[in-house]
């Protein structure tokens, strides 16, 4: 079980969003977050350079078909942190839902 | 722990995180040039069988295997229907491959059974007639196999 951790690097809602979608995949195309997620190039870019500084986020630059992409894949500290940061989402909405019933 | 975090943040985080894994489930399937090709083949395998030599068969049936064997490790696990990802295991799961592999052998028993049908109704060229009916299977059910995957792993993301 994922011990909870809340993670302020992690929670604001776009850097989120694009864990959120790293985290369901081995690996990922700048160009398929940037869509997904309706951002412009700076805007991922700059995101995806925070989480890479953090050690989350590891940015490959491979090149098919003569063409260079970007991939980018969560590591395995990243993807603790992601997890430990749902945990704690879900300890929050949990003790809450607690102290609903307990006082209904 | 947490800075102060209401509960109804944790909540609209926590569906920011599930709108990102159905976003990637979405994305579980196997090419359809895959389903092509396996149809193609399947029609090619029944036609050549109707030729009636023995050798021409095992050779062909040899042939369809190992081509088989050399795509499909690629991409029947269902994670790598585009090249902008590849799903993780975890969520694609692990029987997608065993799902399709079962698929093929239970079709290749329809297509003997069907054959052995057409045959004893009298119609020349069984097995390329079988192989058809297969074929069509194949074309429209195995995209249907892959949508059932996906309505499994969005059920139990819920």
């Amino acid at each position: 079980m994922t011990a909870a951790r809340f993670d302020e690097l992690i929670h604001p809602s776009t850097r989120l969003s694009i864990v959120a979608l790293l985290a369901a995949a081995d690996w990922v195309d700048f160009a398929f977050v940037r869509d997904q997620l309706g951002l412009s190039d700076s805007a991922l870019s700059k995101q995806l350079s925070t989480l890479e500084q953090a050690g989350y986020v590891h940015i490959e630059r491979p090149v098919s078909d003569h063409r260079r992409r970007v991939q980018a894949r969560l590591t395995p500290e990243g993807r603790a942190a992601f997890n430990g940061h749902v945990a704690a989402l879900r300890a929050i909405v949990g003790s809450a839902e607690s102290e609903l019933l307990g006082g209904a | 722990m947490e800075r102060n975090v209401t509960p109804l943040e944790a909540r609209a985080a926590l569906d920011t995180v599930e709108r990102g894994r159905l976003r990637i489930i979405e994305e579980i399937d196997l090419p359809a040039w895959y389903w092509w090709g396996l149809a193609l083949g399947w029609i090619a395998l029944g036609f050549i069988t109707d030729l009636q030599h023995a050798w021409l068969t095992a050779g062909a049936t040899l042939l369809f295997g190992a081509v088989h064997a050399s795509v499909a490790p690629r991409v029947i696990d269902g994670r790598r229907r585009s090249r902008h990802l590849r799903v993780s295991a975890d969520v694609a799961g692990h029987h997608i491959a065993r799902l399709v592999l079962g698929g093929i052998i239970a079709l290749a028993v329809v297509t003997i059974a069907v054959s052995l049908a057409v045959n004893a109704d009298g119609a020349g060229h069984p097995v390329t007639i079988a192989s058809c009916f297969v074929a069509v299977i194949i074309v429209l059910g195995g995209p249907q196999l892959l949508a059932t995957v996906r309505r499994r792993a969005r059920a139990a993301s819920a």
